[in-house]
């Protein structure tokens, strides 16, 4: 199955009308800044993370107070995306189909175009939840942005760039870079409807195993795909390590499959509610795009 | 890049390293606590997935442990479908024990783990409760299973290359179920909460680690195996030769004689026979205070006593299911009994020859290349192979049943021979029994009677048959008067009798005596030869009143005198008439004083080191076991209730 699960929709266009109202355009003078921030936070894009947060609070009883914290999760990942693309860093010319924000915008608007996402997210959770939820929302967001988060894993890929790394390397720079945000994204969908421990566990399990899927993925598309399909260059990683470097293509393909299937019987006691989650990891594993 | 060779070996590396970081899992972790992530509460989610530990194990000590009941209790399993059954039995037995413990272990070692309140020191206690718990399972299951194949490896299977494969198959299942009780301990902790301060990777489970604790464990099972080693000798048993003594000797074995009432009916001149065997040499054997028959006369046959030769009781409990049986002697087997008969797991049986460890005296004489003849007596069913003619207790049976033969005569050839005269040979027995009339007996008096003399006779006249007599060594057993007896004064039915009703009784028994003395001389009779010598082995019976048995020597070669002997004696001592050697390990000497001292001379005791344990073989089983009718006539006779 490679083309999005139809449930997509739904979640896609509640949360694209929600990250309207996160970054509204200028209603003054255009400004760069707000601009770079709408290009790449509006973006079409698969909004996984975000479906992700949307679900996860399904499966924990009500998804009604979910959209904030998954337009929150989605800035997260935009600024992510801004800063990863700059020269600086992986200097990547495209995203989401059209040219990246710094090519777009410049660098110097660039950067600030993602530290005003970062600081939109953190202000959102605190506008639109209750103190205590939004200290946890806020929490779990700093947590994985943080030092154990995006910030370190792409400080680990940039300085590894052209080196030879390890497999355990290769996994904590995914970890940090894609797991950590996806399992926030789950964390934070079920704190949004009141999830016990237990079920935060579960889907943080669900969430660990099905980010590092995505990534293998990513690789996997880097390799096989086209420009046409991903929306960003190919081949980008030809000179890095990457999973397919460790396993070949059809290794990759199976360590994919088996984790989203572990991902799935992390979800067992759940039972037909966790159906949809089910449906993400089948997506994740044989997606094209 | 698919067409790698390597590839496999690669991506199976990677697998177990992203294992490692806490992604997929293994397939046995899932099992495990597959079966309890529904749980909500922590005691159900530990109990759920222990449960799912006891079925593992269940799986993997059942079989294991089946093999090696196989020699603890003889008899119980007697083919594959058997030992299917009681595998499946232990199965449920260990995995019901192994769930309890795998609780037990999961919940302590949780309960370490968490004691403190949430903090920095969480990951260490984790990971020590968790090891603790799998550590302490491993090594529980370790020395089970070590101790489990010292005590089941037979001498086939205790050789170096087994021993070790066995030791590592135990190391093996060992670690396995450790690392599942480990991870369970984590699962139990996360599901309580402390899921975010775990530390990364599963404890047990990593290669390295494997590979250390495998490399440990099979040592430690090596040290435990040769500590735990006894001092055995495993010699095979040595040949027996025998040197010719030129005697014959027939073994008359009768139960239930009361050595009082024997001697004042001798006094009377009432017993030729009797007098005949009782007046060369005789020996009084205190007898057996438990006075089962199959435990007293295993005991004279085997020359063992009855822990060595096994046979404890004549009433041993069969196994729903399997076709062998379960020794019930110990208080701990009859409480298992009285619970499993109340949910008709198991059921009443005779003991049989499958349970007996040590090797009658014919056998001895029959390995040894005699020809040996034996007829009725306890426990010979079924025949082993190549023991000489065998009319097992079920022999009687079979030849009233017909049908194929399942173990009861040996060898097989005799039986259509055997089955041809066998109308005749009622008939026959019948008729002398018809001679045993009481003047104005009651129903129950005669019929008593009469039961027990057709027994009797058709044992007798099976021993006369010209096939079955001309042997070296024959051998009779006869139950009639024990059966008479217990009937006619040892039933509820006998208690509080009028004296006229018990005189009635003492007298119909008097009689018996006469019946089985003319029986027996007709016996004697027919059997007359060269160099025969006979020996009267008698038992007391089943009568409460302590009293002693009798071991006496008739013939040319008998010396005249009274002596002392035990029941123990009377193997070593046939064996020894017929110039067989005598086994150290027996538990009596041969009685040479019951023989002239000429013959002794001639022929001094020669001595082995052991005649080893018994030689079973499986018997051909074509025909259908006549265990329900061989219950119903022990019932009919008053042996079992």
């Amino acid at each position: 199955m490679s083309a999005l699960p139809s449930f997509f929709a739904l979640y896609q266009e509640a949360v694209g009308r929600a990250l309207e109202d996160l970054v509204p355009a200028s209603p003054g003078p255009a400004s760069p800044v707000i601009d770079a921030m709408r290009y790449t936070l509006l973006a079409p894009s698969k909004r996984v993370r975000a479906v992700l947060v949307m679900l996860a609070a399904e499966l924990c009883g009500t998804n009604a107070r979910a959209v904030p914290a998954a337009c929150a999760i989605e800035a997260v990942h935009a600024a992510s995306l801004m800063l990863d693309d700059l020269p600086s860093m992986d200097n990547a010319p495209l995203r989401r189909g059209r040219p990246s924000a710094h090519v777009a915008f410049g660098e110097a608007v660039t950067i600030l175009a993602a530290f005003g996402l970062l600081n939109s997210a953190y202000g959102h959770l605190v506008a639109r939840y209750d103190a205590a939820l939004a200290q946890r929302l806020a929490q779990v967001l700093s947590e994985a942005v943080g030092l154990d988060g995006l910030v370190a894993g792409q400080a680990e890929d940039v300085l590894a760039a052209d080196a030879e790394i390890n497999f355990d390397t290769l996994e904590r720079i995914h970890r940090r870079k894609t797991g950590v945000l996806f399992s926030a994204a789950a964390t934070a969908g079920a704190l949004t409807a009141g999830g016990s421990a237990e079920d935060v566990g579960a889907l943080k399990a669900y969430a660990k195993n099905l980010g590092l899927a995505f990534q293998i993925v990513d690789d996997l598309l880097d390799v096989t795909g086209t420009s046409a399909e991903t929306g960003k260059v190919t081949r980008a990683d030809a000179r890095r390590m990457t999973f397919v470097s460790f396993s070949g293509v059809d290794g990759a393909r199976e360590l994919a499959a088996e984790l989203c299937a572990t991902a799935t019987n992390a979800l067992a006691p759940f039972g037909r509610r966790a159906a949809r989650l089910k449906e993400l990891a089948e997506f994740v594993a044989a997606r094209r795009f | 890049m698919s067409d790698d060779p390597e590839r496999p070996d690669r991506v199976n590396a990677l697998r177990d390293q992203l294992r490692a970081l806490g992604y997929l899992d293994a397939r046995v972790d899932r099992f495990v606590l597959g079966g309890a992530v529904g749980s909500t509460r922590p005691i159900a989610f530990a109990f759920a997935a222990s449960l799912r530990i006891g079925i593992l194990a269940g799986v993997l000590l059942g079989p294991a442990a089946a093999i090696g009941l196989r020699s603890r209790a003889p008899g119980l399993i007697t083919s594959t479908a058997d030992a299917v059954v009681v595998a499946i039995y232990l199965a449920v037995f260990f995995g019901l024990a192994a769930t309890l413990v795998s609780a037990l272990a999961v919940w302590l070692g949780a309960e370490a783990a968490r004691k403190s309140h949430v903090g920095p020191d969480v990951p260490r206690r984790a990971r020590r409760g968790a090891l603790a718990a799998g550590v302490a399972v491993t090594l529980a299951c370790l020395a089970y299973l070590t101790l489990w194949w010292r005590a089941a490896a037979g001498p086939e299977q205790a050789t170096l290359a087994w021993s070790l494969a066995a030791l590592a198959v135990a190391a093996a299942i060992s670690l396995l179920l450790g690392h599942v009780v480990a991870v369970t301990v984590l699962a139990l902790l996360a599901r309580r909460g402390l899921g975010d301060w775990l530390p990364p990777g599963l404890p047990l489970s990593s290669p390295k680690t494997l590979i250390s604790l495998g490399v440990i464990a099979f040592t430690g099972a090596v040290v435990l195996l040769i500590v735990s080693a006894p001092a055995r000798d495993d010699s095979p048993p040595l040949p027996l030769t025998v040197v010719p003594t030129g005697l014959r000797t027939v073994v008359i074995a009768v139960d239930g004689v009361d050595v009082a009432t024997l001697e004042r009916l001798r006094a009377t001149g009432r017993l030729g026979a009797f007098n005949r065997l009782l007046g060369r040499s005789v020996a009084t054997m205190p007898s057996d205070p438990d006075r089962d028959p199959a435990r007293a006369w295993t005991t004279i046959a085997t020359g063992q006593p009855p822990e060595r030769h096994g046979i404890r009781a004549l009433e041993s409990r069969q196994v729903a299911g399997v076709g062998g049986r379960l020794r019930t002697e110990s208080r701990f087997w009859s409480a298992l009994a009285a619970a499993t008969d109340v949910l008709r797991l198991t059921r009443p049986a005779i003991a049989s020859g499958d349970e007996r460890l040590s090797p009658t005296f014919w056998e001895v004489a029959a390995r040894a290349g005699l020809r040996t003849a034996v007829i009725h007596w306890w426990a010979t069913w079924p025949v082993p192979q190549a023991a000489g003619i065998v009319l097992s207790d079920r022999a009687i049976l079979r030849l009233e049943h017909g049908g194929p033969l399942d173990g009861e005569i040996a060898p097989p050839e005799l039986y259509d021979a055997l089955r041809q005269a066998w109308p005749a040979r009622r008939e026959r027995a019948a008729a002398r029994a018809n001679l045993l009339a009481v003047p104005g007996p009651s129903e129950i008096v005669a019929s008593a009677l009469r039961r027990s003399a057709e027994l009797d006779a058709t044992i007798l006249d099976l021993a006369s048959d010209p096939a079955v007599s001309a042997s070296d060594l024959l051998v009779v057993y006869l139950p009639g008067l024990d059966i008479a007896q217990h009937t006619l004064l040892g039933s509820a039915d006998a208690s509080g009798l009028a004296p006229s009703a018990a005189s009635e009784r003492v007298t119909a028994l008097e009689r018996y005596y006469e019946f089985l003395d003319d029986a027996v001389g007709r016996l004697l009779e027919t059997s007359r030869s060269e160099g025969r010598v006979v020996m009267l082995v008698t038992q007391p019976g089943r009568l409460a009143a302590p009293s002693n048995g009798i071991l006496a020597l008739s013939g040319e070669a008998a010396g005249i005198g009274q002596l002392q002997a035990t029941v123990t004696t009377v193997a070593s001592t046939v064996l020894y008439s017929l110039g067989v050697p005598v086994a150290g390990d027996l538990a009596g000497p041969a009685a040479t004083q019951l023989f002239a001292p000429p013959f002794v001379v001639a022929h001094p005791v020669r001595d082995v080191a052991s005649y080893g344990p018994r030689r079973t073989a499986a018997r051909p089983g074509a025909g259908q076991p006549l265990d329900k009718e061989m219950i119903e006539r022990m019932r009919s006779l008053g042996y079992v209730r």
